[in-house]
């Protein structure tokens, strides 16, 4: 215990220190997080009436960010996957820093629940027990459950094996290797359950397909081994962490093999939705080339496509997917892509129109944006705090010994 | 002298808010005051139903008016002013109902005295009990008859003395030569328009506020309530219903300027909607 | 310099004793009289969620007891606030009972007379945001035209008609696909329209129950859909999943005059919301419960809502289902609505 105790110290002293790019990274990213405070502020005391949601759009930019943001802690799965059941050497490395992320990349979901529920205070009311938890009836509940879960296996799966090597002690691999196991499984069900979530309400036809959760994953897997990739580099440049080329490899080709299965779901919705659009097709239709003369979603609907297509095409040479200086302009480029088409493009057309027909459109406030990129930053912070820190009892920085000396 | 001017302007404030304070108060007993001229607000057809706002409880008003159209929106006691409605014509469960109606005898009865004594009418001479039921065009009523030989209920089938006593104009007459009260025009009513009848008897057709329950009292809105029966064929109104002003639509929802888009007019295709069938939305 | 020295301190003048009492008189003066003017000015005390209001239990599960202390606790903060004698009602479901619905769409006229009384009953925020339970849909008459056939497509050459698609088609031909909800005409019925009001179903199978996460929206056993709104958590799961957008949301803090708040509550009904939860029509509990129509129906001007309880044969809800020719809106969502809709 008191070595994990330390650990968690070393890591986070470790974290927020570093050359002045580093700080100056972390400075720029609580410049957000004094917007966060304020507008966090406006929210809990005015209530929702500082967002630019109503009763036709009441999901807005907050729950866009938290569908992409599961996705993103899934796709810690990308490295993990390969480390464990394929026993990838390069990949095996540097797991652990996938755990981190998808540490961060939970906490910044939490952040943005709490942003999105109405009563945050009321939070006590989903505990079982002290509240009611209706389980199994209301997805939600499995949603909480299998995030909470996914948190829980992280943390213990990354931190038990950074401490193990922070006090140079041999890993159990009885127990240790199925936690990884479930951890893999899990990470599957964390972005079905959110994909469940959005596609079992026969009021929103948009959504309401068996597509969802298959797209929901390739999308993950798309976009979140980006991030993967570009803070990989990140580290390789700045630390003396060695990260192997196979491990880039193997991802760029995750990102463009689930790029492509991505934009074929996609091309099969639009041609089954348009073929005989029905009522139902409007929601597609209003993101696509817009309904009624409301178009405000119709040019980034269309600068995603680009961008993930343009990509895709750009990927499938090995000379350009090899290519680690334009590689992390195209993760760039597949990260906005999808963040415009499975975030934004994906919940606010399920709103309009109403179930009865009513055509709106939204537009967040700038509190609304205020707190999404505060909630962003504190994610960034925490995962750089964490991979730092991981990488720190990697390469051998922190330890127990040096601690204890 | 700066301490000095600030603490002048305190003082100053401070007797300003104070006086603000009381201005307010005196203003708004003042506009209560105004405000407690009448309320008046129509039932259910305008000028033949009004009623005015007061209280029947402590916080509860007899009806809650619409400032947009002048039409009752809410009633707080659901049987003031009303009387009993009499029995139905015809033996049903319904009858052990307690059933009330807006009584509209007493304005009625006003005519009474017309029928009989007064000179008002027919050139100062005594007005003569009709002898024959032809139809004839008349001179007067023309606010409610315009013409006539060309009543707007029955397509010619009618005129005015088969609703109407041709003695007591306090009442109406069916065929068997009964009086009916104005109370129960539908004993009337009822005698042609059958399925209608049928439907307002069971509660399907027509208005009844009150309690729900069987059984309940109620207070029934009678056929005249809410049809004008001298005017039903009239091209612009629905079975002599007049039309209404609405109610204010919902207000525009937050992100949006106007509510154009509704009206949008069904406009270009885009290219692509050749190869997979034209829609024009 | 001395003398400089004494020149400045003369300008200077020492505080003598008597500048500093007055200085101090006129500073009290002037707090006083700014205090006295803020106070005068002050609103009404805004009553504070007592921790007890805060920490209760869900409704349903409350005890008597414990559903009589939490509506006293209401009812205390209710008067103070709205200054008049409020009444919250914790009466259950009458045995025996469930409420039904039928709305004749032949007769209704589109005045929305029902939605303005069913604020008028139901306590909703008047402004920022304003909340209706209903809304009601105008449905173009439209008429199918020949100068349309040429429209259709594909053209065939030499002759007017799509032989794939009618030029006619997405016209209001016939009647229009989707309503319009911001009409405002001078008069209404209008010839070429009729009218749709849509509000809670009160379905049978709620999709919003289900979703609810904490339990907070559940049917009653008469059948009423409610929602306890000191349990509510805000999620908005419930309005996601309702197929006819019968929930409403308290976005910000509710704004009720005090002149226009009903004061006879029920604590599952129109007893005013607070920001962030879900409110939605009730069937006007307050008053069904207590054996009263509901505010829509008895404002109906032309008597085109009818109620009352569905296990009784004799009823004027069963009536109408027995005789008239009924339908449910969006039956193949399979919620089973208490909500019917009927042609004459």
């Amino acid at each position: 215990m008191k070595s994990l105790f330390n650990l968690c110290l070393d890591m986070l002293k470790y974290g927020f220190k570093g050359d002045a790019k580093y700080m100056a990274w972390l400075g720029f990213l609580s410049f957000f997080v004094i917007f966060w405070v304020y507008g966090n502020y406006q929210q809990l005391a005015y209530g929702m009436a500082v967002t630019g949601l109503t009763d036709q759009v009441s999901w807005g930019i907050y729950l866009a960010n938290f569908i992409f943001l599961v996705g993103f802690a899934a796709a810690a799965v990308t490295v993990v996957f390969p480390a464990y059941v394929y026993k990838h050497e390069g990949m095996h490395k540097v797991a652990v820093l996938g755990e981190m992320m998808a540490i961060a990349a939970v906490v910044m979901c939490i952040l943005f629940v709490l942003n999105h529920m109405g009563r945050p205070d009321r939070l006590w009311h989903m505990i079982p027990y002290i509240g009611i938890y209706n389980w199994p009836n209301s997805m939600l509940t499995w949603d909480v459950l299998v995030l909470v879960g996914y948190l829980i296996l992280n943390a213990v799966c990354g931190f038990y094996y950074l401490h193990q090597k922070y006090t140079k002690q041999p890993i159990n691999k009885s127990w240790y290797i199925p936690l990884v196991f479930l951890a893999i499984a899990w990470a599957f069900s964390i972005h079905t359950v959110t994909a469940f979530l959005i596609n079992t309400m026969p009021a929103r036809p948009m959504w309401f397909h068996s597509m969802m959760p298959i797209r929901f994953i390739v999308t993950a897997f798309a976009a979140g081994p980006c991030v993967i990739v570009l803070v990989f580099l990140l580290v390789r440049k700045h630390t003396k962490l060695v990260i192997d080329d196979s491990v880039f490899n193997l991802l760029s080709t995750t990102i463009t093999v689930c790029l492509g299965l991505a934009l074929y779901l996609t091309l099969s919705e639009v041609v089954t939705e348009f073929y005989h659009p029905t009522e139902h097709a409007l929601g597609l239709k209003y993101l696509i080339y817009g309904v009624q003369g409301l178009d405000k979603l119709v040019p980034f609907f269309w600068i995603s496509i680009a961008l993930m297509l343009g990509s895709f095409i750009m990927l499938l040479f090995p000379s350009i997917r090899k290519n680690l200086k334009i590689l992390p302009f195209l993760c760039v480029a597949i990260f906005t892509g999808i963040w415009i088409e499975k975030g934004m493009g994906l919940l606010l057309p399920g709103f309009s129109p109403t179930p009865i027909g009513e055509m709106t459109e939204y537009y967040p406030t700038w509190i609304e944006i205020g707190n999404s990129l505060g909630n962003w930053a504190i994610g960034f912070i925490v995962l750089s705090v964490l991979v730092k820190g991981a990488v720190g009892v990697l390469v051998g920085d922190i330890s127990y010994e040096k601690n204890q000396a | 002298m700066k301490t000095r001017l600030l603490k002048s302007v305190i003082i100053v404030a401070g007797f300003a808010m104070l006086s603000s304070a009381s201005y307010a108060e005196n203003k708004e007993s003042k506009e209560n005051k105004e405000s407690k001229k009448e309320t008046v607000c129509f039932e259910s057809r305008d000028g033949r139903s009004q009623v005015v706002k007061r209280e029947v409880k402590k916080g509860v008003p007899n009806v809650k008016c619409s400032s947009t159209t002048g039409g009752v929106l809410w009633w707080g006691d659901p049987f003031d002013g009303t009387v009993p409605m009499g029995a139905m014509p015809i033996t049903a469960d319904y009858t052990n109902e307690e059933a009330v109606v807006k009584p509209r005898e007493k304005e009625i009865d006003k005519n009474k005295l017309l029928s009989v004594c007064t000179t008002a009418c027919h050139n100062g001479e005594y007005v003569p009990v009709p002898t024959s039921m032809k139809p004839r065009k008349l001179t007067m009523h023309k606010d409610i008859v315009p013409d006539s030989m060309n009543l707007q209920h029955g397509r010619g089938g009618i005129w005015c003395l088969n609703c109407h006593s041709a003695t007591n104009r306090s009442k109406l007459i069916d065929n068997f030569d009964n009086e009916i009260s104005f109370n129960q025009p539908q004993k009337l009513c009822g005698k042609c328009h059958g399925p209608i009848y049928r439907d307002w008897r069971d509660g399907i057709h027509g208005k009844r506020i009150g309690m729900w329950q069987k059984g309940g009292k109620k207070r029934w809105w009678t056929c005249t309530e809410c049809h004008n029966p001298h005017d039903v064929q009239h091209g612009t109104r629905n079975s002599g219903f007049a039309q209404l002003a609405p109610e204010l639509a919902p207000e525009i929802p937050k992100g949006m300027k106007t509510t154009n888009h509704e009206n949008h007019a069904h406009g270009d295709t885009p290219w692509w909607e050749g190869i997979f069938g034209g829609s024009h939305h | 310099m001395s003398e400089d020295q004494n020149k400045l301190q003369e300008s200077v003048k020492q505080p003598t004793r008597r500048d500093f009492l007055r200085r101090t008189g006129e500073v009290s003066v002037a707090s006083f009289v700014g205090a006295a003017g803020l106070l005068a000015n002050a609103k009404d005390v805004q009553a504070t969620t007592t921790w007890a209001e805060h920490f209760q239990k869900n409704y349903r599960l409350m005890t008597d007891q414990e559903k009589k202390e939490s509506a006293e606790r209401l009812e205390v903060r209710y008067s103070e606030e709205y200054g008049k004698k409020v009444t919250v009602d914790t009466s259950d479901a009458i045995d025996g009972v469930l409420f039904g619905y039928a709305l004749n769409i032949q007769k209704c006229i589109g005045c929305r007379r029902c939605v303005k009384a069913c604020v008028k009953e139901n306590n909703q925020s008047r402004n920022n945001t304003q909340i209706e339970w209903i809304r009601v849909i105008r449905m173009e008459k439209g008429e199918f035209l020949k100068e349309n056939m040429p429209k259709g497509y594909p053209p065939v050459e030499g002759e007017e008609y799509g032989v794939q698609v009618g030029g006619n088609a997405y016209s209001p031909a016939g009647v229009v696909l989707e309503g319009k909800h911001y009409y405002q005409p001078e008069k209404v019925p209008e010839k070429e329209a009729f009218y749709f009001p849509i509000q809670c179903m009160q379905c049978e199978k709620p999709p919003c129950v289900k979703v609810c996460p904490v339990r907070t929206t559940y049917r009653e056993p008469d059948g009423i859909v409610v929602v306890d709104y000191n349990w509510c958590i805000g999620c908005r799961m419930c309005i996601g999943a309702c197929p006819y957008w019968a929930r409403r949301f308290n976005w910000g803090e509710p704004n009720l005059p005090k002149e226009e708040m009903n004061p006879v509550t029920h604590y599952l009904g129109n007893r005013p919301r607070m920001k962030g939860v879900v409110e939605k029509c009730t069937f006007c509990i307050q008053r069904t419960r207590k054996g009263r129509y509901t505010a829509c129906i008895e404002v109906c001007p032309v008597g085109a809502r009818k109620f009352g309880n569905l296990l009784d044969p004799d009823s004027e809800i069963r009536k109408v289902l027995d005789r008239k020719r009924v339908f449910r809106l969006k039956a193949e969502a399979n919620t089973f609505p208490k909500f019917f809709y009927f042609v004459d």
